[in-house]
């Protein structure tokens, strides 16, 4: 009796032996050759953030920043997916009022949250 | 001379003077001292070069701050030295020379002798809780470490041998 | 190759001494220079000694990024505490090379200011006397270094750095109880220790 072999029989072998060999790897060199190798002495102090040796000057690096960093990445992704919506238009436009104003009544209601923003003062870096 | 100006203006307020090869150096009343300093900073002795003190254990004052100017148009230095009685304090020079700044937090931290008015009198060369201040006369040298002076207590050699044997 | 010692397996041997001579060739020193031996240093790794053919050109001024702390120059009874949290920072395997009578003895400083020798605060490997040291004598204190690299086992416990971190525990410890700084305390450490007869605090 001849079994029908699948033509892709030999495509999973290399996928289990590519497999075997990736894990023998991660293996040998993240569990044996340290744990033959490391001088295993994990210590508090090696964890702690390196001033020069001084004490810390304030706790850690999640310290207080200004809120403008979070409003300008926000209204960034606003207008590219803005943008983005934008282009795939464009390609397939041919001169047609309908879709023209289709998208010109998308864009003009982004305008006013863009006015919105602008008058509140969002885009001054410096406030 | 400048010294002459500040004996005519301020009569008084130098209790001695003495010069060595050129070196000008008076000695004022602690209560003058500051009438003196406008006076010579009009007189363009405008950069303060050093403030220091010295502990003499004198019988009626115990410390003598030292004061260096120099007038930078006329090149010519000027030492003033105030004496200070145990637990007197300085006015401080913060608000005419920035430069008296630090020097006067060295001599709060080494003498002890504390400077009114200054903004931030704390000590500069030794630790905040340091006990003591270190160049004064009944301060140890080796700041009570026997070992560092004398030659008493084990040294580490007879243990010296490799960690890593 | 280290001698093999039949009481160990032949595979033990063989492996300690290539990474032993895996460590010694690669010594990345952490330059903690105060004072004039770091000038001397400055010239021992420029051309003319050129201590990067020891393997010691990558000069890592980070404690996680060496494995050689050099204390090149005078340390101060205030900078004592902070030589301990840089040795406490750095990864093993690690070696301390005091380079300089300042750092071996406290030198010519024999004053309530200066420590009197940092092996009182941190474990020494191997101290280079010189005031300041001539180039090749600290290069052939880091060869002694070397030699002291090549007999390690790989297998042996670094006594030496753990009693380091238990006195790096006892620290906190005091400041804590106390409320001192860092320096009052690390001083009051080496004070008792003084007093007690021996000198280190680790």
């Amino acid at each position: 009796m001849t079994p029908a072999f699948s033509p892709f029989l030999p495509v999973l072998l290399l996928f289990l032996i590519a497999l075997g060999v990736g894990a023998a790897i991660l293996v040998v060199s993240g569990k044996i050759l340290p744990g033959l190798l490391k001088p295993d002495n994990p210590q508090a102090a090696k964890l702690t953030p390196y001033e020069c040796g001084a004490p810390p000057l304030q706790q850690g690096a999640r310290h207080r920043y200004s809120v403008k960093f979070y409003l300008v990445a926000m209204l960034f992704i606003l207008f590219d997916v803005e943008a983005a919506f934008l282009l795939p238009w464009a390609v397939q436009y041919k001169t047609h009022l309908g879709t023209f104003w289709a998208m010109l009544s998308f864009l003009a209601t982004l305008l006013v949250g863009y006015i919105y923003v602008w008058g509140k003062g969002a885009l001054d870096w410096e406030r | 001379m400048v010294i002459e100006r500040i004996e005519a203006q301020l009569p008084g307020a130098i209790l001695e003077r003495h010069a060595f090869r050129g070196d000008e150096t008076i000695i004022v009343a602690g209560t003058r001292f500051l009438e003196v300093v406008d006076l010579i900073f009009g007189e363009g002795y405008q950069l303060l070069l050093d403030v220091t003190a010295v502990d003499l254990e004198a019988p009626d004052y115990r410390f003598e701050v030292v004061y260096h100017w120099l007038n930078l148009a006329s090149q010519a230095r000027l030492r003033i030295k105030v004496p200070v009685a145990e637990g007197a304090s300085q006015p401080s020079l913060v608000s005419r020379f920035k430069s008296a700044d630090w020097a006067e937090r060295e001599v709060f931290d080494l003498f002890g002798i504390p400077f009114e008015g200054h903004p931030n009198l704390t000590r500069l060369l030794m630790w905040e809780d340091f006990p003591g201040h270190p160049l004064r006369k009944d301060f140890p040298l080796d700041g009570g470490d026997l070992f560092c002076s004398q030659d008493i207590g084990a040294s580490f050699a007879p243990e010296a041998r490799s960690l890593n044997a | 190759m280290a001698a093999i010692n039949l009481d160990d397996s032949v595979m033990t041997t063989r492996l300690d001494s290539v990474v032993n001579w895996a460590r010694k060739n690669s010594l990345w020193p952490l330059p903690f220079g105060t004072a004039c031996c770091a000038i001397e240093f400055m010239s021992m790794m420029a051309s003319r000694y050129d201590f990067s053919r020891f393997g010691a050109e990558a000069l890592r001024f980070s404690p996680r990024q060496s494995d050689m702390l050099l204390v090149l120059g005078t340390v101060t009874n205030k900078q004592a505490p902070v030589l301990r949290q840089i040795y406490a920072q750095m990864a093993e395997p690690k070696w301390v090379v005091a380079v300089g009578v300042c750092a071996s003895s406290g030198g010519m400083y024999r004053t309530y200011a200066t420590l009197q020798g940092i092996d009182r605060v941190v474990p020494v490997d191997v101290y280079v006397p010189g005031c300041p040291p001539r180039p090749e004598t600290m290069i052939y204190g880091v060869m002694e270094l070397q030699k002291q690299i090549s007999r390690e086992s790989l297998s042996a416990r670094k006594e030496h750095i753990e009693r380091f971190y238990q006195s790096m525990a006892r620290q906190e410890e005091l400041q804590r109880a106390k409320g001192l700084t860092s320096y009052q305390v690390v001083r009051e450490m080496v004070l008792e220790a003084g007093a007690a007869g021996g000198q280190k605090i680790w």
